[in-house]
C-alpha cells in the first residue's frame, strides 16, 4: 500500500483553522457547477427541462462551465487530500469515490458525450442520461462517506 | 417554555431520536442534501449566471427562469425535509451553534431577495427578454442571489466544524490543575 513519508503537520492547511473548510465551500461550489450543469444536458435529454432546442445545444453552451467547475474540483480536491493523505488512502469510501470519479469523468467526454451530441438522439440516450446521474450522485456520495467509514 | 427546552423536546422524538443514533440514517440524509446542491444549487448557480449576461444565452430568461422553477420547487421540498430532519434530530446541538443561525438568517434573505425580485424580474421575464440590454434590476437580482446563496453554502458547511464553548472550559481548567501535579 502507498504511503506518503510526509509530516502533515507541516502543511499550511492544517495550520489554519480556516483554511480547510473553506476550501470545501469551493470544492463543493465547484461540483454545484460541473455536477449541476451535467444534470442540466442529462434533464434535457430525457426530456424533463430546456426542451426548447434540442440536447447538442444545451451541451455546447455549458460545456465551458462543467469544465471550469471539474477544473475547481480537482485543484480543490487534491488540497483537501493533501491534509491527510494517509488517512484518505486507507479510508474505504475515499478509495470508493476515485473509482466512481475517475468513471465518471471517462464516461463523460466518452459514451455520455457521443449520446448527447449525436443526431437524431439515439435510443439508448435516456438510459446513458440516468446512468449520468447516478454514477455523479456515487462520486458525490462517496464523499460525504469520507467522514463516516 | 424555552426555545432550548423546545429544542430538547423535539430532538428527543422517537424517529429524530433514531436518525441522530443510526450509523447509516444520517450520513445517507446528508448524502441526498448534498446531491440535491449538485443538483438545484447548480440550477441556481446557472439562473443567476443567465441573469448576469454570462450564460446560456441562447436560451431567453424566460426559458431559463421558467423552465427551472418546477425543478427548483422539487429542490426545495427536498431540502427541507432533509433540513428539517437534520435540525431536528440535533435540534439541542444547532440551538448551540452560531453557524446555524446565521445561515437560517441568510435563508430568511433568500425569502427576502424572492419578494424584492420576484414581481420586478422573476415574473417579468418576458418584459426582461424584449429590452435590449439586460436590465439593471434583473443582474442585481442574479448578484445577490449569488452571493447569498455563496453565504448559505459556506455557513452550513461551517456548522459542523462549531465546537462548542462549554465543554472545553472545564477541560482547560483540568489541564491547568493537572500540569503540576504532573512535575
Amino acid at each position: 500500500m502507498i504511503q506518503f513519508a510526509y509530516d502533515p503537520a507541516t502543511n499550511p492547511l492544517n495550520n489554519n483553522e480556516w483554511a480547510f473548510p473553506l476550501l470545501e465551500c469551493i470544492h463543493i461550489a465547484g461540483f454545484a457547477l460541473s455536477i449541476g450543469t451535467i444534470a442540466l444536458v442529462d434533464l434535457r435529454v430525457l426530456g424533463l427541462a430546456f426542451r426548447g432546442q434540442p440536447s447538442p445545444v444545451l451541451a455546447k453552451t455549458l460545456a465551458p462551465w462543467t469544465l471550469v467547475g471539474l477544473a475547481i474540483m480537482l485543484i480543490t480536491g487534491p488540497l483537501i487530500f493533501s491534509s491527510d493523505p494517509n488517512m484518505y488512502l486507507r479510508n474505504i469510501s475515499f478509495r470508493f469515490k476515485m473509482g466512481a470519479l475517475l468513471a465518471a469523468i471517462i464516461y463523460h467526454y466518452t459514451l455520455h458525450r457521443w449520446a448527447v451530441f449525436r443526431e437524431p438522439a439515439p435510443a439508448i440516450g435516456k438510459v446513458v442520461a440516468v446512468f449520468s446521474l447516478g454514477l455523479w450522485v456515487s462520486v458525490v456520495a462517496g464523499g460525504l462517506f469520507i467522514a463516516f467509514f | 417554555m424555552s426555545l432550548l427546552s423546545l429544542c430538547q423536546s423535539i430532538q428527543s422524538i422517537g424517529f429524530l431520536t433514531d436518525i441522530r443514533e443510526s450509523a447509516m440514517v444520517y450520513p445517507v440524509i446528508m448524502t441526498t442534501h448534498l446531491s440535491c446542491i449538485a443538483l438545484f444549487g447548480g440550477m441556481i448557480l446557472m439562473t443567476d449566471m443567465r441573469l448576469l449576461g454570462f450564460a446560456l444565452k441562447k436560451y431567453t430568461v424566460t426559458e431559463v427562469v421558467g423552465g427551472l422553477r418546477p425543478w427548483k420547487r422539487v429542490g426545495f421540498c427536498i431540502m427541507i425535509t432533509m433540513g428539517l430532519l437534520l435540525a431536528g434530530s440535533e435540534a439541542e446541538k444547532y440551538y448551540h451553534n452560531p453557524y446555524f443561525w446565521v445561515k437560517m438568517c441568510l435563508l430568511l434573505a433568500v425569502g427576502v431577495h424572492a419578494l424584492i425580485f420576484r414581481p420586478s424580474v422573476y415574473n417579468r421575464t418576458e418584459e426582461i427578454d424584449r429590452a435590449p440590454a439586460l436590465p439593471a434590476r434583473a443582474k442585481a437580482a442574479g448578484a445577490l442571489s449569488l452571493i447569498i446563496w455563496c453565504g448559505v453554502l459556506t455557513f452550513g458547511r461551517l456548522i459542523g466544524y462549531y465546537e462548542g464553548e462549554k465543554p472545553q472550559a472545564p477541560n482547560a481548567q483540568a489541564q491547568v490543575i493537572a500540569a503540576p501535579l504532573k512535575n
